[in-house]
């Protein structure tokens, strides 16, 4: 089973992801990879997915062609309308596509990004390591740039029987931090302060990092000043110059010399992802032995 | 041991970066010696690596550790880079790249007005720029770019006002005691004082980039 997918209409960074190109920060390069990994290996299962790769589609939605052949397909991630030939399917779902079908994904009700995985490999070069794409750096999936209409998609080789994964246990409540490598910056007011504020998702928001509103001013007038810099990972949450706090993402600046309170622990960082502009959002501390507890408790 | 072996004698902090990494850092400032105690430690975890540690990142003054948040935890980690500390060691043989580059006109628009602010004519900054080998002291901020120095105490600048949104691939950049070279087209408040034709980024190859962190870097003006 193979096939050949043409992209009607795609949002704004659309792009190709798979697990990510880590171990490559010493070079200058962020691992990208999908924005919520819990959901990305979730639709690889509806997919009987063999091989690594996805879709991952924004907001806006996406619309494709089946041109030639057949591939099972898998979604998941956030909550997004999907069609095929104009029939609605549920969220997250599958199904089998056959030529001339057309697959619809609109906005829905919740999220950021959704996984369209498939049975077979997605047929793109890999660069160095993954497809996953990165527009900052330019590279991976199709010429390093986000998805366009026109653009076509090749999938090789069969799947494997999908399954229907267990319900996920995304969860709910404050995000969770670990103390940043600057917290001691701050003063212990400001720490509490950040603690206790409220917090809210702005529209500047990409897969380089999440900017947020300070709802009650805890960094009104702090003079954060600028160190010298250190490596990134995703999850960093730096304090801009000018009070604004700026949650890093998977296509994150390598390095950054603005302080940083705190990282979001690995267990909450696909739900952060997910916030939609406008969601109001408190941090919660929480200890590294806690955060790698919450981690091994996880069935995986 | 011969010149090659380094005293690394500051005591650094051990700070968990998240839950899946943790940041080695020497100081707060960058010094000769910061630098050189992170070089160190980098060397040293390649040398002899912790079980369950994923990627090592030397930075200006600090290490960054990733390990698998499943598999470690982060007191044994720590205890792990404790052991990797202090003594003498010796430092691996630096590699040397002998960089070509055009400085002033149109390559460097900032060549005149840097050398003016430090009382030298053109030529004369040139020749003091390309006097001494310089370290490159990290890589990481963007692919393929290098931060090299020190330079002596009289060629210490501070970076320009204003920021450019983009410049060329193979830019030399000048601040702050430091020469950059540029691999990719990227925002800089540096001042532009010249261009090579190297490049230090290219996907296609294994490994992307050639110069590491310690290695020294020679300028050489490209007539």
């Amino acid at each position: 089973m193979s096939a050949r997918l043409r992209i009607e209409r795609a949002g704004p960074l659309t792009t190709i992801q798979d697990r990510g190109r880590a171990g490559l920060l010493v070079h200058g390069i962020s691992a990208s990879g999908p924005m919520d990994e819990d959901s990305y290996r979730r639709a690889g299962l509806l997919a009987g997915a063999r091989a690594d790769g996805a879709i991952e589609v924004t907001q806006a939605g996406l619309d494709l062609i089946v041109v030639e052949g057949s591939t099972q397909v898998g979604w998941e991630g956030g909550s997004f309308s999907v069609a095929i030939n104009s029939e609605p399917k549920t969220w997250p779902g599958s199904a089998l596509l056959n030529s001339g079908d057309r697959l619809t994904i609109k906005p829905g009700p919740l999220g950021n990004y959704g996984y369209l995985r498939f049975g077979g490999a997605l047929d793109l070069p890999q660069s160095m390591g993954s497809l996953a794409t990165s527009t900052r750096a330019r590279l991976g999936g199709v010429e390093g740039r986000s998805l366009r209409a026109g653009d076509e998609l090749v999938l090789v080789g069969e799947g494997v029987a999908p399954v229907v994964p267990l319900a996920s246990g995304a969860g709910t409540g404050p995000i969770r931090f670990v103390w940043g490598i600057h917290a001691e910056q701050f003063s212990r007011d400001l720490r509490e302060r950040f603690v206790h504020g409220s917090f809210r998702v702005t529209a500047a928001m990409d897969r380089m990092g999440v900017r947020l509103a300070d709802l009650d001013n805890a960094f009104a007038g702090a003079s954060i000043l600028s160190l010298v810099s250190d490596p990134i990972l995703p999850g960093d949450i730096q304090i801009l110059g000018d009070g604004t706090p700026i949650v890093l993402m998977r296509d994150h600046q390598p390095t950054g010399g603005y302080p940083r309170i705190g990282t979001v622990i690995s267990a909450d960082l696909d739900r952060f992802a997910q916030m939609r502009p406008g969601t109001e959002v408190a941090f919660s501390p929480v200890t590294v032995e806690h955060a790698h507890r919450l981690l091994r408790s996880k069935a995986k | 041991m011969s010149d090659a072996s380094i005293e690394t004698s500051i005591r650094p902090d051990i700070l968990p970066l998240g839950d899946a990494a943790l940041l080695v850092r020497f100081g707060a400032v960058l010094d000769d010696a910061a630098n050189q105690a992170a070089l160190a430690l980098a060397q040293r975890l390649r040398d002899d690596p912790i079980a369950g540690v994923v990627e090592v990142v030397p930075s200006l003054i600090s290490v960054l550790l990733r390990y698998d948040p499943r598999a470690a935890d982060f007191p044994r980690l720590a205890g792990e880079v404790r052991l990797r500390l202090g003594g003498v060691r010796t430092a691996a043989v630096p590699r040397e790249h002998v960089i070509k580059a055009r400085f002033g006109d149109e390559a460097g628009p900032d060549l005149v007005e840097v050398a003016a602010l430090l009382q030298l004519d053109p030529q004369g900054f040139v020749d003091a720029h390309c006097a001494i080998p310089l370290r490159v002291l990290t890589t990481g901020f963007a692919p393929g770019y290098v931060y090299c120095g020190f330079h002596r105490e009289s060629l210490v600048l501070p970076r320009r006002r204003e920021v450019r949104r983009e410049v060329p691939i193979g830019s030399i950049l000048f601040a702050a005691g430091q020469t950059a070279i540029t691999a990719t087209e990227v925002p800089t408040g540096w001042h532009v004082i010249g261009r090579t034709e190297f490049r230090n980024f290219d996907p296609r190859f294994w490994p992307p980039t050639t110069m590491m962190a310690g290695d020294t870097v020679s300028f050489e003006v490209d007539a």
